[in-house]
């Protein structure tokens, strides 16, 4: 088990675990990596230690022919407690996280991160339910003719749609993200139109709460206007994000969540949560990288069947 | 082949004996290739020989982490590594025996058993592949069969691209993420705030599986590593402890231009139909 010792227990470079921890601890107040972190990113970024790309093959063939050269994978992440507020708690969440990934990159002299993907991870139980991780991951990349710079930009699609993007002279430049959210109490009157409704929210449907129980088709249309209003609120405040650094987002992820929490002792109605979260890649429009894009018919040998996802084949039959 | 075949059990070695050369009549080789992977392994200029396979079953060590505190569970990180390591050499012994140059379409797996939290199985697959015109070139670390995670069309490609595979190189580290002392979680009740020795935990244990698999690529004399996949994960472990496991294939430019396949560009396509 020799072969171990070098690799475990002790880091490469010899300082203990603790020293390292300390190390985190300074660098991540202070807004900045510890050395060993830079270290290895910048040697990585001089080509002393091997590159490191998520792309596959095919895609990497691709980038070279076009003049993008992997550097090295870039990540950051941070743990957040939303108390006060949900909306600011993602949206400083991710927002943190995708500037620690940009610090990587900048160190790296990168001129873009592709390939970036979102993950959050939280703890089990419910004591653990007001915080969780946002995490970011993608490849930092050099783009041939461009200086290094001090400045990436980061972008949530793949390396090959990041190519094709520049060849219709289209510079993918940041992140935009909007978090909304907003509660509802029907039975204290606060759910705005409400007419018809009142009455029957403690009483009949599915948890006690719901609409169901009066035996005819109607919109609930308190709630239909308030996913509505926080839905628009995410989609407007994830413009103006992009606003600051673009002049258009693509690639949109959306999440909504309406959540109906039954009354308690403190809450003596059923109330109603609406989230919604989304997140785009901002893009700048740049006539220098444009170059003519010809369609060509394309017949896919692959397997027919896969084309289409198994979960809709099923919900066709 | 002899050298190669010492310590294998008889059956194995009669298995093996029977996959190598398909053109050869009463020879017949296994492997999970799609169609569309077999015909790109056979363009790139390898036929595949058989499914070579190695596994190990493992007990992993008791480790006590302190409640307050963010640190590596070395024993359990050592555990990871040696495990997968173990499978891997067993199944790269198969591929040897074969004669074969490489090994492709590796996967490589973790389970856990219900009956015991501290028993995992590793298993460790894939397709073992030898070049046509038997090439000296294409052979990994100090002589033995390559192994990747890419399937046959990408190997197709990378050699398209220049490179050849090394080895699949990983890293591990398992964590345990401390707990919130009482007094700290009531004080962030009703605060947007972050919670700085989580994100820590979480950027360090990423960092040490980065590091770890980047040295091994390094160990191997490997330019850079591809289609790199960071998995996380908790194998029957309390909640606080989570795996980051890193894994990629390290590859190296082709020495002999004369092996590098027809040189062709791919076509960026837009599927008009999603």
């Amino acid at each position: 088990m020799g072969w171990f010792s070098g690799l475990f227990g002790s880091t490469g470079d010899g300082t203990d675990a603790a020293a390292r921890a300390r190390e985190w601890e300074t660098a991540l107040e202070r807004n900045e990596l510890p050395a060993f972190v830079k270290t290895r990113l910048q040697e990585t970024a001089e080509n002393r230690r091997p590159w490191i790309s998520t792309s596959a093959p095919g895609s990497l063939l691709a980038q070279r022919l076009r003049g993008i050269r992997p550097l090295g994978m870039v990540s950051g992440n941070c743990w957040f407690h939303y108390g006060y507020s949900w909306t600011h708690g993602h949206y400083r969440g991710w927002k943190t996280a995708l500037q620690r990934l940009w610090q990587e990159a900048a160190l790296m002299g990168a001129n873009a991160v592709v390939d970036v993907t979102m993950r959050i991870r939280r703890m089990p139980g419910p004591e653990n339910a007001d915080h969780m991780d946002y995490g970011v991951i993608g490849t930092a990349v050099r783009l041939d003719g461009l200086p290094e710079s001090s400045n990436p930009a980061v972008a949530t699609v793949s390396a090959l749609e990041f190519l094709r993007l520049l060849e219709a002279g289209i510079v993918p430049v940041g992140v935009a993200i909007g978090a909304q959210y907003s509660w509802l109490t029907p039975g204290a009157g606060l759910g705005g139109n409400m007419t018809g409704f009142g009455m029957n929210m403690s009483g009949a449907g599915p948890m006690g709460m719901g609409a169901g129980g009066m035996g005819w088709n109607q919109e609930w249309v308190a709630l239909s206007r308030l996913a509505e209003q926080v839905r628009r609120q995410a989609i407007q405040q994830m413009r103006d994000d992009g606003l600051r650094i673009g002049s258009g987002i693509l690639g949109q992820t959306q999440h909504s969540e309406l959540l109906g929490f039954p009354a308690d002792q403190e809450n003596p109605y059923p109330r109603f949560l609406v989230r919604h979260i989304a997140i785009g890649t901002a893009i700048l429009h740049d006539g220098r990288t444009v170059k003519r894009m010809g369609v060509v018919p394309v017949i896919n040998a692959g397997n027919a069947g896969r084309l289409v996802p198994d979960d809709k084949s099923k919900e066709v039959i | 082949m002899a050298d190669a075949l010492e310590g294998l059990p008889q059956h194995a070695i009669e298995r093996l004996k029977g996959l190598r050369d398909t053109s050869r009549r009463g020879g017949i080789f296994t492997s999970d290739f799609s169609v569309n992977e077999f015909l790109m392994v056979g363009e790139a200029g390898f036929e595949p020989l058989g499914l070579v396979v190695g596994s190990c079953i493992y007990h992993t060590g008791i480790q006590y982490a302190a409640w307050a505190k963010n640190q590596e569970m070395s024993v359990l990180s050592q555990a990871m590594y040696e495990a997968r390591e173990l499978a891997m050499t067993r199944m790269e012994e198969e591929a040897q025996a074969l004669l074969a140059d490489g090994v492709v379409g590796v996967r490589l797996e973790v389970k856990r058993m219900d009956w015991d939290k501290d028993i995992l199985e590793f298993l460790a697959i894939g397709t073992a592949i030898a070049h046509r015109q038997g090439h000296p070139g294409f052979k990994g670390v100090n002589g033995k069969p390559f192994t990747s995670d890419l399937s046959g069309q990408d190997l197709w490609m990378l050699l398209q691209s220049g490179y050849r595979p090394l080895a699949m190189v990983m890293g591990s580290c398992v964590y345990h993420v401390a707990h919130q002392g009482v007094f700290r979680s009531l004080g962030n009740i009703g605060r947007n705030v972050e919670i700085p020795q989580f994100t820590q935990a979480m950027y360090d244990a990423r960092e040490l599986a980065m590091e770890r698999m980047q040295h091994e690529a390094q160990e191997a004399a490997a330019e850079g590593v591809v289609g790199v996949q960071l998995h996380e994960g908790s194998h029957n472990w309390q909640p606080h402890v989570i795996e980051f496991f890193a894994v990629g294939t390290a590859v190296k430019a082709i020495e002999d231009a004369a092996i590098i396949p027809e040189k062709m560009t791919p076509q960026i396509v837009i599927p008009v139909n999603d």
